[in-house]
């Protein structure tokens, strides 16, 4: 390889990396926690708001009932199994006309259940959507709603990732194997952090280039889908049969509507779709169109032998009045061979493959990503740096360099609070806030805005080690709520030994981030002083200050 | 020039070169899936035109990474719009 191609390819990977690296942080930090957003899910979730199960055929007669009296549960109805019994309450959702196909915000949650004298009660179900808007974050780098605009810059924000990818191996293959297993710790802080932030794009690099390929499929999937339906299949695509549930219009009103009352009863249905694939475990049922003339169940279900076509596993489908499967398509350990590999594609971005360690080794490699593109930054930052020359005065250090500094430390930080933050409050806003969503966003974006406002005012070196702080006390707040719902049941909050996973997952990220905030005030007091990162002042201001207190 | 077996340098050409692997490498992208297709006759559309759709991306996105290795962004379209022309007519002769 020739020199003037890894010049080249350092400008790629410079400007790609500097356009894409802080919405990609948003992104990494948020999936990571994405990764575990059912034990969120449950850690978030008030005792109140919580059904006990029942035998699952005792839920048949509220089955049947909702779907007979409800035409919009009668289209998609689910039902929650654990193990052999089932959650008597039956859920829906009615999507706002017009509304984006992914936008949860456009979604109005209702639930059945029967009351005392089985009859069918209907309430409409406010969702807290925590751990959703934690998704969503996610899936499009840090904007508020999940919408086509949105994912269209995050689509932007991918190719830029993926170019940014390859052009980083373009410039680090030649010294591959001499840097690989090198670390040089030691004086010259900027070689280390190259070496680390080589080591860790090298090794996660699978990783990186499943994440950037999937996201841009998922960005411009039906893009993609309208020009190869014009210009390869013909115009098929678009008519292909699996995408008409309900069969042709033309055909209602010959066909008698199908009673819900002769339906299976769950245990069967379970059954059913455990015979098709061994390993199988059903979650739940999703009863479609069950009056209609192409009646289906798709019984829910996670296969830990098998590959999960989806982040919450996969589903067979069961005709409700026989019993017969009708497709094992989607179905963990029973797909054809074409559909599994397409299936690998979405287990490779969301972890819903092997046993308990894959979600956290994916948590782990989500958190290294997000350092990957906070310490591309800083490399971008210390690559600018003006030195000193012995004997010279202090040099000025370049203001897109201090600018790109403080975005960094603002950006990244206040992502990390705000999430902190905005899961703790899941354990104070259940009976206090009518909107609990709205208030999971507002905290959020609140913390971030000004965690950046105060990073651009202070810069990055006054505004990195109080931030880092913050990051610490919100991240705290998490184990704290639940400590506080222990101790004071009358607070509102609870705490919950099953989930108890949550609180210490984050107590061990609140201790790394009083050992990152150390380390950074140490640097701020003491490191070299030609550097953005430098604010020596604040060591005389405290010791002033202590000073000041001595004198007393 | 001092060295005269050195080769001549290799042009930035930035734009030219990010336009060729934008839209040629989409191009091309979009062939290699119709030629996807051909080979997965035997496979239903709705499962073969999701293995095509998968197919766009890395292919679009590995032309684009590479496309800056051309030694100006003339050979880029040039190069391009050949593999793009060799591609639809291997397409046609497929079909």
């Amino acid at each position: 390889m020739r020199a003037d191609h890894i010049r080249i390819y350092k400008s790629v990977h410079t400007w790609t990396g500097i356009l894409a690296g802080l919405a990609l942080f948003i992104a990494f930090y948020a999936g990571a926690l994405t990764v575990f957003k059912e034990p969120l899910r449950r850690w978030s979730t008030p005792p109140a708001a919580s059904v006990p199960p029942v035998p699952m055929d005792a839920v048949q007669p509220l089955i049947v009932q909702t779907l007979t009296s409800t035409p919009a549960a009668a289209r998609s109805a689910t039902l929650k199994l654990e193990g052999e019994q089932a959650i008597p309450r039956l859920q829906w959702q009615v999507r706002t006309p017009g509304a984006d196909d992914h936008d949860e915000s456009a979604v109005r949650h209702y639930s059945a259940m029967l009351d005392a004298d089985g009859s069918v009660q209907v309430h409409e179900q406010p969702q807290p959507l925590l751990v959703e808007f934690i998704d969503v974050l996610h899936r499009v780098v840090g904007l508020p709603t999940d919408t086509d605009p949105h994912r269209w810059i995050m689509g932007v924000i991918c190719v830029l990732y993926f170019v940014a990818l390859v052009s980083g191996v373009v410039v680090l293959l030649p010294s591959l194997v001499k840097d690989f297993f090198a670390l040089r710790v030691g004086r010259n802080k900027k070689r280390m952090w190259l070496d680390a932030h080589n080591v860790v794009g090298i090794v996660s690099l699978p990783f990186h280039i499943v994440m950037a390929l999937s996201a841009v499929v998922f960005a411009w999937h039906d893009q993609i889908y309208a020009v190869q339906d014009r210009l390869i299949h013909q115009g098929q695509w678009s008519q292909a049969p699996a995408r008409n549930q309900g069969g042709p219009d033309f055909m209602r009103g010959f066909m008698p509507e199908r009673d819900p009352a002769r339906m299976l009863p769950p245990s069967q249905l379970v059954q059913a779709a455990r015979a098709a694939a061994p390993g199988f475990e059903p979650t739940g049922l999703q009863y479609l169109q069950v009056k209609g003339m192409r009646p289906v169940v798709r019984v829910w279900g996670k296969n830990p032998q098998a590959v999960a076509p989806r982040a919450v596993g996969g589903f067979a489908a069961i005709d409700p009045y026989t019993g017969d499967l009708q497709a094992s398509d989607f179905l963990p350990g029973a797909q054809s061979t074409p559909s599994l590999f397409i299936s690998s594609f979405f287990a490779l971005h969301m972890a819903s493959f092997g046993g308990a360690a894959v979600p956290w080794l994916y948590f782990l490699l989500g958190l290294a990503g997000a350092w990957l593109f906070y310490s591309g930054n800083l490399l971008w930052v210390e690559t600018r740096r003006k030195a000193q020359r012995k004997g010279d005065a202090m040099p000025v250090q370049r203001r897109d360099t201090a600018l790109m500094a403080a975005a960094t430390v603002g950006v990244c930080l206040g992502c990390v609070a705000g999430v902190s933050l905005t899961l703790a409050a899941a354990k104070w806003l259940p009976g206090r806030a009518a909107d609990i969503a709205a208030w999971h966003m507002g905290v959020y974006y609140a913390v971030f805005f000004a965690s950046v406002a105060l990073a651009f005012w202070r810069g990055a070196a006054r505004a990195a080690a109080p931030l880092l702080w913050l990051a610490v006390a919100c991240t705290l707040a998490v184990p704290a709520s639940s400590l506080l719902g222990w101790l004071l049941p009358a607070s509102g909050a609870w705490a919950d030994g099953a989930t108890l996973g949550v609180d210490l997952t984050a107590v061990a990220g609140a201790l790394a981030l009083v050992w990152m905030a150390r380390a950074t005030a140490r640097r701020v007091r003491s490191g070299a002083q030609d550097s953005v990162w430098s604010a020596p002042d604040m060591l005389k201001k405290s010791e002033e200050k202590a000073a000041a207190v001595l004198i007393q | 020039m001092t060295d005269a077996t050195a080769k001549p340098a290799i042009r930035t050409d930035w734009l030219s070169k990010t336009l060729a692997g934008l839209l040629l490498g989409l191009t091309l992208a979009i062939i290699a899936s119709g030629l996807l297709m051909v080979r997965l006759d035997g496979i239903p559309l709705p499962v073969s035109g999701q293995l095509a759709m998968w197919l766009v991306p890395p292919v679009w996105l590995l032309v684009l990474s590479l496309v800056y290795f051309f030694r100006s962004g003339l050979r880029a379209w040039a190069w391009l719009l050949a593999a793009n022309a060799l591609a639809l007519g291997l397409w046609w002769w497929q079909q």
